[in-house]
């Protein structure tokens, strides 16, 4: 399956990624119709800074979002039954319909990839922007540091930048 | 090969999802002795307060057991184990063999002697049934009691509240939650629950109750208070149900004993969930850990061993999550550590806000963590636990509410760059 990955290096910080995701899950699908929306869109990815200048990067941060887990540990602190890996797709999604809010999948994720919608109390996550042939916050990173490629294919370009 | 199950929930569930990912020729057969048991025990406080209709309690598809292939017994209780002939005999003298098999047989709540079950109104949490009977009693109730103030208890109480019962905790305890965090958030939690209409009374046990024609009608403690209620749920823990172990030479000590493969002491034997004893990561020390999610993991191990997978569960650590009041808590392992035990602990907290941190720290791990108010880091904390990382180069900043994953990145640095890019 594709994976969004986020070469470390190509990204600025500039949270166009995290803009994007925000849009694409509101209610309008676009950035002026959701900040008239009455329940704002969360984005789920998250822009985070690992600081300094490393030895290993350049720049200084990481656009983060739910990996898709091969083995997602998830999936098994889901009291509901509502965060599934689809077998097929190898996808990790949310069935809002099923979600309680106990936030057990916060607590085990180990990128701490999950998002807390406040307002509705439901967990939400990265849904490779389902429908659309390429997710938004690929399509929105000025850099291209977001890719949205095949797993092998994920190494190859990491180890060639 | 022949595989029974003896239980239908978490570990059950987990162990039969890992062996169709590879075994589709072996036969499964389950045991359960509730009727249609392939529900979430965890919702049961959501169904009470209204929250989720009955349908909502339902873990996996209605279909589960057909797609899966698997034989569920429903309403079959496993009394007897003969592990030398390789069967199990059913409270209806039925008798299920196995070349290999999973007791899932889960956990059950504990009842006080001072406190008769058989009086309608007094109720405890741990069924579909039990949640059917408080919710019939509820109807009539006026108000209710919950004994005990732990995780299950404070639920339940917010639950009831929640559906408009004047609900009063009663527990012995001279805090809520005190398994499961320090004073200090204790004090934070019961703040929130006095706003959610929830009485906390602290330091006070049931002594005894006021019955009439069989109902109940109010609660004695042994503070000399009584209050009146037409319902009393009893939240004083669990008990492994182990029955099926004993006395067939299987080792049981706070639970079934259990190896990293989830074996227990007869090899083609298996134990998961609620009723096993396994290796406590944080402590340090062999534990029951009656937790759903370790309940997931131990029933996946032991399934995938069960065909000859290799496969090891790497320890539990104690671990819950909570939402009262819309104040989100999470707590890990040792929160409370014990002034000779060595432990360091940092603390970071705004009681006005209600944010609270605290880590605690022994020979550079982390054994501990308390998270109040903000939680979106907790699963990157967790692994710091699970992998047993000596984090003494970056302590001051995990007490940031900003430290996250890309913090990992910084002071962990390659295996975690490979976790990402392999993920």
């Amino acid at each position: 399956m594709k994976h969004v990955i986020c070469r470390i290096e190509k990204c600025l910080g500039c949270r166009s990624c995290e803009l994007a995701c925000a849009a694409q899950h509101s209610e309008s699908g676009t950035i002026s119709g959701a900040l008239l929306e009455p329940v704002p869109p969360t984005r789920r990815i998250r822009v985070e800074r690992i600081d300094g200048s490393g030895i290993l990067y350049r720049s200084r941060t990481l656009a983060l979002q739910c990996r898709h887990c091969e083995e997602p540990v998830c999936v098994q602190a889901c009291i509901s039954g509502g965060i599934r890996r689809d077998v097929k797709t190898g996808e990790v999604r949310i069935d809002p319909e099923k979600c309680v809010g106990c936030w057990s999948c916060v607590m085990v994720c180990p990128f701490g990839a999950i998002v807390r919608h406040e307002g509705i109390g439901r967990a939400m996550k990265c849904d490779h922007c389902a429908g659309r042939p390429s997710p938004a916050c690929v399509d929105a990173c000025p850099t291209r540091a977001l890719v949205y490629c095949e797993r092998d294919e994920i190494q190859a370009r990491a180890s060639r930048t | 090969m022949n595989i029974l199950i003896v239980g239908c929930s978490a570990a059950g569930t987990a162990a039969i999802e890992a062996v169709r990912t590879y075994d589709w020729k072996s036969s499964i057969v389950q045991l359960s002795d509730e009727r249609d048991p392939l529900y979430s025990r965890c919702l049961l406080p959501y169904w009470l307060s209204g929250a989720i209709a009955e349908e909502g309690l339902r873990y996996r598809d209605a279909s589960f057991h057909r797609d899966m292939q698997v034989t569920l017994h429903e309403g079959k209780r496993a009394v007897r184990l003969n592990a030398q002939s390789q069967h199990v005999v059913c409270n209806d003298g039925s008798i299920y063999p196995f070349d290999r098999l999973l007791i899932a047989t889960g956990s059950s709540a504990k009842l006080p002697d001072n406190i008769p079950g058989d009086i309608g109104g007094v109720c405890t949490l741990r069924t579909r049934a039990d949640a059917e009977a408080i919710r019939e009693c509820a109807v009539r109730a006026g108000g209710a009691v919950v004994l005990g103030g732990g995780l299950i208890g404070l639920k339940t109480a917010c639950a009831l509240g929640e559906s408009g019962m004047e609900t009063t905790v009663v527990m012995k305890s001279d805090r809520v939650l005190s398994q499961m965090i320090d004073r200090e958030a204790s004090r934070i939690i019961t703040g929130r629950l006095r706003t959610r209409k929830v009485g906390v009374l602290e330091g006070s046990d049931c002594s005894g109750i006021h019955h009439r024609e069989g109902r109940l009608v109010a609660v004695v403690t042994d503070q000399g208070r009584t209050i009146p209620c037409e319902l009393l749920i009893v939240a004083k823990g669990v008990r492994p149900n182990v029955s099926l172990a004993e006395g067939t030479g299987i080792a049981v000590r706070s639970g079934i004993v259990t190896s990293a493969t989830m074996q227990t002491t007869q090899e083609n034997i298996f134990a998961a969930g609620d009723v096993a004893e396994t290796y406590d990561i944080a402590r340090e020390e062999y534990a029951v850990n009656a937790l759903w999610t370790c309940a997931v993991q131990q029933g996946r191990v032991a399934g995938l061993n069960m065909i000859g997978r290799k496969a090891s569960y790497d320890g539990a650590v104690g671990m819950n999550a909570l939402n009262i009041g819309g104040i989100p808590l999470i707590a890990y392992g040792m929160t409370n550590p014990r002034e000779e035990s060595g432990c360091r602990v940092l603390i970071h907290g705004k009681r006005e806000s209600a944010l609270y941190r605290k880590i605690v720290l022994k020979d550079h791990r982390i054994r501990g963590i308390i998270l109040l108010g903000r939680i979106d880091d907790a699963g990157v904390l967790l692994s710091l636990i699970r992998q047993r990382t000596d984090v003494s180069a970056f302590e001051e900043e995990l007490m940031s509410s900003q430290f996250n994953f890309a913090g990992l990145l910084r002071n962990v640095g390659k295996t975690v760059i490979d976790a990402y890019q392999s993920s």
